[in-house]
């Protein structure tokens, strides 16, 4: 026991000055990374790399999981590829029309793509691919959503497809550009969702690597693909993938997974716990990237619907009573950025003039309050008006709240609102409550987060249509006709212009409306060795292995 | 002979039916949690961040019969069980049966190893130590009460610390080879190891106070050889019966085990099953627990007469 209890010892001492470390310099937004390959590439070798989630469903028409999405990239191509401008690149469709309308889209398709099991892909393969999403069987809990109004695939030749949707539907091409959309072979359907989702060889795609063996609570192995010959445009070579295999071994003890790297046993381990950043750091022979996220940031929703936060002097109180700078940066150890915008500034059609326009002032807050008639204090010293105290409910669920520390930001925004008189209560639900209460516009406050790389998440954060009742996400439980407009606007177009005027003018709404309070964007933080060289990242921030490489030595 | 056999008889039947009463209990319990947990069934059973289209929430709802009355949908339940149909996941879409099946080996490999390490150990700990000279005994207590109580999580951590990412002598995790068993069966092992020796110990030491043991002394026995042939025989039944009651626990320490080290198996599922609120598969893995339960008893039951001669009459 006693070299295990000295070893341990020294543990917590490194533990606890990589702590003191990382306060001393964690002002620093340290974003590099030494992402792109030096040196010429060379093929072989094995890449194992740690995840901390492991997939529940594998089958990508099913899935609604980013780990899913991320893994089986690798082994599943898209009709187009989407670079981190937004803009779109041939992949399996060489080009495509638009319908004026946005109610078709025409893809002309390669005509040298196979499945690693020998078959063909064709018009008929789409069809059939789309036409497998959207069927009751498959029990869809995204890819149908992607979808949208979609209506049907006309086969129009081998190597033209056109697909139809019931309403104008913008969305369409960022929606092809996910795995979720990718293409099972033919024989790969035929053999049902529940093959599909048990994952391993029966999953059969046509992308660089071959979903070779899976082990349930262990790991995934993907082995090169020696045909590949269709990569898309946005990756940084053609051709097979330089890597002869990939593991992807399933570690969800942060500590473990850190071990594994800093020890060799791992090459790359993603969700690297903010408080381990700078230990990753100090090692030598690794390094540590860290990217913001796309899409919607970790927000709270203000429920306008029902009193008290029906008024907006309330809300604004709460927006500005908030120390988000300060509560973030200690919660998150300074390694995720405090949010301006609902959307990250990873995200097309981000405003930037948001940052800095709403600081922390309490002063105001008070100020606002009393405007609103909330002249009163109890004994406790809350807020009161007419007898009753200034109270708001946010409930929580307890598997979801204590994931990046939010259980502690959270304790940490009670005590600035308490500050400023206004009571938050924290009521710990069972998921079948918490449901209930929460989308059935009965809690004050929700919080959440909805990574996608597509401002259109504003449409299903502000939409009207979008009301938790038809199954959407508009935790503000408002109707607004300039909501309602934008967002319609934007989803209708891909035109550049249209988007970067209502987008923007979304973000600002919501926050002169104060129904969100922004509080920090999700930073993916990966830790790798040196010798892996052109890992990429692509713009929904997953890993991609097929650019990668090991340098020998 | 006829009424030996007769007596059999009904001890077997009497078992069997103490089994039925068992797993019927814990199957009523699961569907009692089901229906107690607030809110839509439906939701409840699609688990969180999961709306589901109007055709799947119909689907689910017509499998389970929601709208039919309590009783019935009870009833129906139970038919469903009688068949093997432990119903199906709506996260990993497959039926829980065929998912218990395919994770059920690593976790047997794990618990067997830990379980006859644990037996070892606590042997040989309370062998050596009973009886012996008080500071002996004092730090080998000290020792087992420390693995009795210390959190295998945070064993695993540091055994994984030390042999894995200090000295790599084992892989961090998986279940390939017998090199990535040994540290958690040890992780999973200690817990039971210091339970199992304390006990023993104290039924060696009450043992040897027993008149046979001056005897065989007397006859020219060692004091070690009296432990192992006499002694210790006295002590196996307690020591039995509270291997057979550890055992059963060894499923909960599987979830935490399995996930320290990244291995397949009965508790990553079922830890998967829980965060994601996938009732049917946590279920299927509380019948298994209590079906689990209920053999080892039997077995150990069994056992008894097998050790002592003096019960076989009974």
């Amino acid at each position: 026991m006693r070299p295990t209890l000295s070893r341990l010892g020294r543990t917590l001492a490194v533990g606890v000055s990589g702590l003191l470390l990382l306060s001393a310099c964690s002002s620093g937004g340290d974003s590099t990374a030494k992402t792109a390959g030096s040196g010429k590439p060379v093929s072989g070798g094995t890449l194992t790399a740690a995840v901390d989630t492991e997939p529940v469903s594998w089958d990508i028409h099913a899935s609604t999981q980013d780990v899913t999405a991320e893994i089986s990239r690798g082994v599943f191509d898209s009709l187009v590829s989407q670079d981190s401008d937004g803009k779109f690149h041939p992949w399996l469709a060489t080009k495509w029309e638009v319908s004026e309308d946005f109610k078709s889209y025409t893809f002309h398709l390669r005509d040298d793509v196979t499945f690693t099991d020998g078959a063909k892909f064709d018009a008929s393969v789409v069809k059939a691919n789309f036409d497998h999403i959207v069927a009751k069987e498959t029990k869809s809990l995204y890819a149908a959503n992607l979808l949208g109004p979609y209506t049907g695939t006309d086969v129009i030749d081998p190597r033209t497809v056109k697909v139809n949707f019931s309403k104008a539907f913008a969305p369409f091409l960022q929606a092809a550009s996910t795995t979720y959309l990718g293409f099972y072979s033919p024989e790969a359907l035929k053999a049902g969702s529940g093959k599909l989702a048990a994952g391993g060889p029966a999953d059969v795609g046509s992308g660089p690597f071959v979903f070779s063996a899976y082990t349930k609570g262990q790991s995934a192995t993907l082995t090169r693909n020696p045909d590949y010959a269709w990569a898309p445009e946005t990756a940084t070579h053609t051709g097979a993938a330089y890597l002869d295999k990939v593991v992807v071994r399933f570690l969800p003890t942060a500590s473990v997974r850190a071990g594994a790297l800093t020890s060799g046993q791992v090459q790359v381990a993603k969700a690297i716990p903010p408080q381990n950043v700078a230990s990753v750091k100090a090692a030598p022979g690794l390094n540590l990237i860290s990217r913001a996220n796309p899409g919607g940031n970790y927000n709270l929703w203000l429920n306008g619907s029902i009193a008290p936060l029906d008024d907006v002097r309330v809300r604004k109180a709460i927006q500005r009573g908030i120390d988000v700078e300060q509560d973030v940066k200690t919660v998150t150890f300074g390694q995720y950025p405090r949010a301006w915008s609902p959307i990250s500034p990873t995200t097309p059609d981000y405003d930037k003039s948001l940052e800095g326009s709403w600081p922390y002032d309490p002063k105001l807050s008070a100020q606002l309050l009393d405007e609103a008639g909330w002249t009163g204090r109890d004994a406790q010293g809350y807020r009161t008006k007419a007898g009753k105290r200034l109270t708001v409910d946010w409930p929580q669920l307890s598997i979801q709240a204590t994931r990046e520390g939010r259980d502690v930001l959270g304790q940490a925004v009670q005590a600035d609102l308490k500050k400023v008189g206004i009571e938050v209560k924290r009521p710990n639900l069972d998921i079948g409550t918490y449901n209930t209460q929460v989308y059935g516009g009965k809690a004050n406050i929700i919080d959440l987060s909805w990574p996608r790389f597509e401002p259109d998440v504003l449409w299903l954060f502000f939409n009207s249509a979008s009301a938790p009742a038809k199954g959407g996400l508009n935790a503000t439980f408002i109707a607004d006709p300039s909501f309602d407009k934008w967002t319609d606007q934007g989803r209708a177009t891909l035109d550049e212009k249209t988007r970067a005027d209502v987008y923007p003018k979304v973000q600002q709404r919501g926050i002169d409306l104060a129904v969100v309070v922004p509080l920090y964007t999700q930073v993916s933080l990966v830790g790798q060795s040196d010798k892996v060289k052109g890992l990429t990242f692509n713009p929904s921030n997953w890993l991609t292995y097929y650019d990668a490489w090991l340098a020998k030595k | 002979m006829t009424a030996s056999a007769t007596v059999l008889a009904g001890g077997i039947a009497r078992r069997l039916g103490s089994a039925v009463a068992v797993l019927l209990g814990a199957a009523t319990l699961a569907f009692l949690t089901l229906q107690l947990i607030p809110g839509d069934p439906v939701s409840v059973l699609l688990g969180p961040s999961n709306a589901g289209s109007p055709e799947v929430r119909a689907e689910i709802a017509r499998e389970y019969g929601f709208d039919r009355p309590v009783a019935d949908q009870y009833l129906h339940y139970l038919g469903r069980l009688l068949q093997g149909d432990l119903g199906q996941s709506y996260q990993l879409q497959r039926p829980v049966w065929s998912l218990m099946t395919d994770q059920l080996w690593p976790t047997v490999q794990l618990a067997l190893s830990a379980l006859v390490l644990a037996v070892v150990l606590a042997v040989v700990s309370a062998v050596a130590t009973a009886g012996r000279r008080p500071a002996f005994r004092a730090v080998a207590s000290v020792w087992e009460l420390i693995s009795a109580s210390t959190p295998s999580y945070w064993v695993g951590i540091v055994l994984l610390t030390v042999f894995s990412f200090r000295f790599h002598v084992f892989p961090v995790a998986g279940a390939e080879d017998f090199a990535s068993l040994v540290l958690p069966a040890v992780t999973l092992a200690l817990p039971l190891t210091g339970v199992l020796a304390q006990v023993l110990r104290e039924g060696l030491e009450a043992a040897l106070e027993q008149p046979f043991v001056v005897t065989a002394r007397s006859r020219g026995v060692g004091r070690t050889a009296v432990r192992l042939r006499h002694a210790l025989r006295h002590c196996a039944v307690p020591l039995l019966t509270l291997t057979g009651w550890l055992t059963g626990s060894l499923i909960g320490g599987a979830v935490l085990v399995e996930t320290v080290f990244g291995r397949p198996g009965i508790g990553s599922l079922v830890l998967q099953a829980v965060s994601a609120k996938d009732m049917p598969v946590v279920i299927g893995v509380v019948l298994l627990s209590a079906f689990v339960f209920v053999v080892i008893s039997t077995v150990v039951e069994l056992l008894y007469p097998v050790i002592d001669p003096r019960l076989r009459s009974a």
